[in-house]
């Protein structure tokens, strides 16, 4: 599995994307990125609820009880119209600082 | 399912009470015993799906500064504008009753000038310092 403190960073946007995809819950989110990731990385759960403390806090994603499962009522998680402009700035810059670092990783 | 719910509440007992801390510990219970579910599904005995789950939670370090278990820092208020007037009265109190003391008990030797000068310092020095925290404002 791939050291995740370079992941960590970035842990916000990949969190936003997934929701702004459409409204999710935790666990969902947590499967979710897994699977894409063919298990390569995986996020910690305790970490994931730090991130939507932080995202809610900076009203980038909001929350409301949805359908009930098994166990209680799942905690949805939605993208508000901050949240969209700020990953759209947020890729832009990705672009750049991929750009930089492939300038001293590439053609080793 | 209660070792999840323990294991919840042993997590967060350092965390301060408050409503959020309660909804967030809902929330996570709430994932994680869906993630047994899930995990059951996938053909795991309970206790297994139940000990995997609280394996991979990780630690909640992160969680615990965004729920503030340390209480936020307060700034401090600016106190250097009291201060000084403070000090403005305070000395000016001292000067007079120094002025009174002179012309009432010595009229004919003025005295009053020396202690003046030693208090002086004190509004003067009350002065330069908020002097400095008016140019670090700006």
């Amino acid at each position: 599995m791939i050291r995740s403190d370079i992941i960590r960073g970035h842990l916000d946007s990949i969190i936003l994307r997934l929701i702004l995809e459409k409204d999710r819950y935790g666990y969902e989110i947590s499967k979710e990125i897994s699977t894409r990731t063919n298990n390569r990385f995986q996020i910690k759960e305790a970490t994931l609820y730090a991130v939507f403390q932080r995202l809610e806090k900076k009203d980038l994603i909001e929350s409301y009880f949805g359908d009930v499962s098994k166990g209680g009522k799942r905690k949805y998680y939605k993208i508000t119209t901050l949240g969209k402009a700020y990953l759209k700035e947020v890729v832009v810059e990705w672009g750049e600082t991929k750009e930089i670092i492939d300038l001293f990783m590439e053609g080793l | 399912m209660k070792k999840i719910r323990d294991y919840v509440d042993y997590l967060f007992k350092d965390i301060p009470e408050s409503e959020k801390k309660d909804a967030v510990k809902e929330e996570v219970i709430q994932n994680l015993e869906e993630k047994v579910w899930d995990l059951m599904d996938q053909g795991k005995e309970e206790e297994d799906a139940v000990n995997k789950a609280i394996v991979e939670f990780g630690d909640i370090e992160d969680l615990k500064q965004e729920l503030g278990s340390k209480p936020p820092i307060k700034k401090k208020k600016n106190m250097t504008k009291i201060n000084l007037g403070y000090s403005v009265w305070g000395s000016a109190l001292i000067i007079a009753m120094f002025v009174f003391m002179n012309f009432y008990y010595s009229p004919n030797v003025i005295w009053f000038v020396y202690p003046t000068f030693a208090v002086v310092w004190w509004p003067l020095t009350m002065y330069f310092r908020w002097l400095r925290t008016k140019e670090n404002v700006k």
